[in-house]
């Protein structure tokens, strides 16, 4: 884990629900794997005290790609800043999603702040069967670019709240149809969004016995398990989702 | 010509190598630190509040940021006395060497760990500080009689008579040095801190976080679960400054000085009014690192103001008595 000063090369607007953040750091984008994040500090000034954690978008030799919404006071500061303007991060963090599967069909149910660790886990898996790649979002002008989808080794679905792009509805019904048609028991779930569409996830995983883990986003302060802010009810008491997490198997989750 | 510059502070019989330490319940219990901090370069370590029994903590959410400051109402999680005794103690005794201050054989000072500790009653203080008065590793006690987030958490510093009773019976139980954390939420602040000091406490640590709230509009909630949370960082560091001059001015007692340190200037702030000690908190969680910088700040003004000795930057504060009289004690 390293604490680095790095400088923006890039930071813009993709679309109507996301800012893309690039910057280059060797020690940051050393053994990252997708589902870890880094803690950033936006500011320096102390108005803006504690920093927040953003997963990894995409690694590509140094340089680190982080996918955004802009969802309170300190990814406002962050959509301000430019080309040449520095941040703190501390990373990587957490314990990530994981990769190898053992002959299950991989289908990823991502929303919201859950997409960017979704795709860049659908990057980089070799699964031999095609993993399968849900995105919900509230219309057509949240779906991402297809360029920001090329690299991804999967079947993109998207599920829209309006109908605009995709199947209508949330993205649970895009899981649905995929359980009428396959064995449930021979999927494995990874989720990483919203709470309630994680719980919705969930609860289908329970209902038709199917095993996964979701990525859990709780406030976070220290990001090092220190502070005990960001813990997650589990089987075994309270987690921390910085250290512990914030990947958890959906069987420890309460 | 570089002159060796010495930041040994006595407390008692404890000599501290240097003022700076963390906050209890900022720093973790054990290694979390430990790949950005070089425990040895601190002057000691105090760890987040030890109960006798396992706490499981507050509901989530806990904390919440506010301008220049957090709330957080974490609620004393920890796996109690018997699990940090057998799993973390073990652990500083190995890093830390025995916790010792001592110059052991003229190797370099090893540091101190301060063991923070909370009970709902007399008898739990009592009971942990005779658990903890049998380990080798264990420095000093510090007695969270001011923790806002738990029920009982303030009750021994909502009145001096019920903190003089806590006090003196720790220090009747164990012969290890007693810091006693006070918050400033007790209505006669200066009664308690009197009630401490006249139990024997050797030492207090000023301040723990002051209550506060706030909520989210659009679910009409409060944010913290717990409704109310400890609100600490830079927004509480004047408050902490002051409750420290107002202790220093009526009371000959060193001070473990906490509140929104975040720099060297802001613990230098503290240091001239009358610390012995600095306590690094909320900064612990912006900035991994934020004790060694402070430490090396210190260093640099005090080459600044070619300082020898730490002795000459603690309690320098000038003030007229002509102002003071201005001052409303308490």
């Amino acid at each position: 884990m390293f604490d680095e000063v790095v400088t923006i090369l890039e930071n813009r607007k993709v679309n109507a629900e996301y800012y893309k953040l690039i910057f280059s750091s060797k020690p940051l984008s050393q053994n990252v794997l997708p589902g870890q994040f880094l803690n950033i500090q936006i500011d320096g000034h102390e108005n803006l005290l504690l920093r927040r954690p953003f997963s990894y978008y995409r690694v590509q030799g140094n340089r680190i790609e982080i996918l955004y919404e802009i969802l309170g006071r300190g990814t406002q500061v962050l959509a301000e800043k430019r080309k040449g303007h520095t941040l703190k991060a501390l990373g990587p963090l957490g314990k990530p999603f994981t990769q190898k599967l053992k002959g299950k069909k991989r289908v990823l149910v991502a929303g919201g702040v859950g997409v960017p660790p979704l795709v860049f886990l659908a990057e980089q898996v070799q699964d031999k069967t095609k993993p399968l790649l849900l995105i919900g979002c509230k219309s057509k002008k949240e779906v991402l670019p297809k360029a920001e989808l090329r690299k991804a080794r999967a079947e993109v679905r998207y599920a829209t709240n309006d109908g605009s792009y995709g199947k209508k509805g949330f993205v649970t019904a895009l899981l649905e149809e995929l359980i009428e048609r396959e064995d449930p028991k021979s999927l494995f779930i990874q989720t990483c969004g919203p709470n309630a569409m994680m719980e919705a996830v969930m609860k289908m995983a329970d209902e038709f016995g199917m095993e996964g883990e979701a990525s859990i986003d709780e406030r976070m302060a220290c990001g090092v398990g220190a502070c005990l802010g960001c813990v997650v009810e589990t089987k075994d008491g309270f987690k921390t989702s910085c250290v512990e997490g914030p990947v958890f198997s959906f069987s420890e989750l309460v | 010509m570089t002159t060796k510059i010495d930041l040994t502070t006595k407390i008692g019989n404890l000599v501290f190598k240097n003022p700076a330490t963390v906050a209890s319940g900022t720093f973790g219990s054990k290694d979390e630190y430990i790949r950005y901090v070089d425990y040895e370069k601190l002057g000691a370590i105090v760890t987040k509040t030890v109960t006798p029994k396992l706490r499981k903590g507050n509901p989530m959410p806990r904390i919440y940021e506010t301008p220049s400051g957090m709330l957080n109402a974490i609620g004393l999680q920890n796996k109690g006395i018997d699990d940090f005794i057998e799993n973390k103690i073990p652990y500083f005794s190995t890093i830390l060497h025995g916790g010792s201050a001592n110059l052991c054989g003229g190797r370099k000072i090893k540091t101190h760990l301060i063991v923070n500790i909370a009970g709902e009653s007399i008898e739990d203080f009592v009971m942990l500080a005779k658990k903890l008065d049998r380990e080798d590793g264990v420095s000093a006690l510090e007695l969270n009689i001011s923790c806002p987030n738990v029920k009982k958490g303030l009750e021994f510093c909502a009145k001096p008579d019920l903190t003089y009773d806590v006090v003196k019976a720790v220090k009747d139980a164990t012969k290890l040095p007693i810091f006693t954390k006070l918050s400033p939420e007790a209505r006669d602040f200066l009664g308690v801190a009197e009630a401490a000091i006249k139990a024997g406490s050797n030492a207090l640590s000023l301040i723990n976080t002051i209550r506060g709230m706030a909520v989210d509009i659009e679910k009409c909630r409060p944010q913290l679960a717990n409704v109310f949370g400890g609100l600490s960082g830079p927004a509480i560091r004047p408050i902490a400054l002051r409750y420290l001059h107002e202790v220093k001015r009526e009371f000959d007692i060193p001070v473990m000085a906490m509140g929104g340190i975040m720099t060297a200037q802001d613990a230098l702030e503290f240091l001239i009014t009358g610390a012995h000690l600095i306590a690094v908190g909320t900064a612990n969680f912006v900035n991994p690192k934020a004790t060694m910088e402070i430490l090396e700040g210190i260093e640099d003004y005090m080459k600044r103001k070619s300082y020898t000795s730490i002795d000459k930057i603690r309690g320098s504060l000038k003030t007229k008595q002509a102002d003071e009289k201005y001052i409303p004690a308490g």
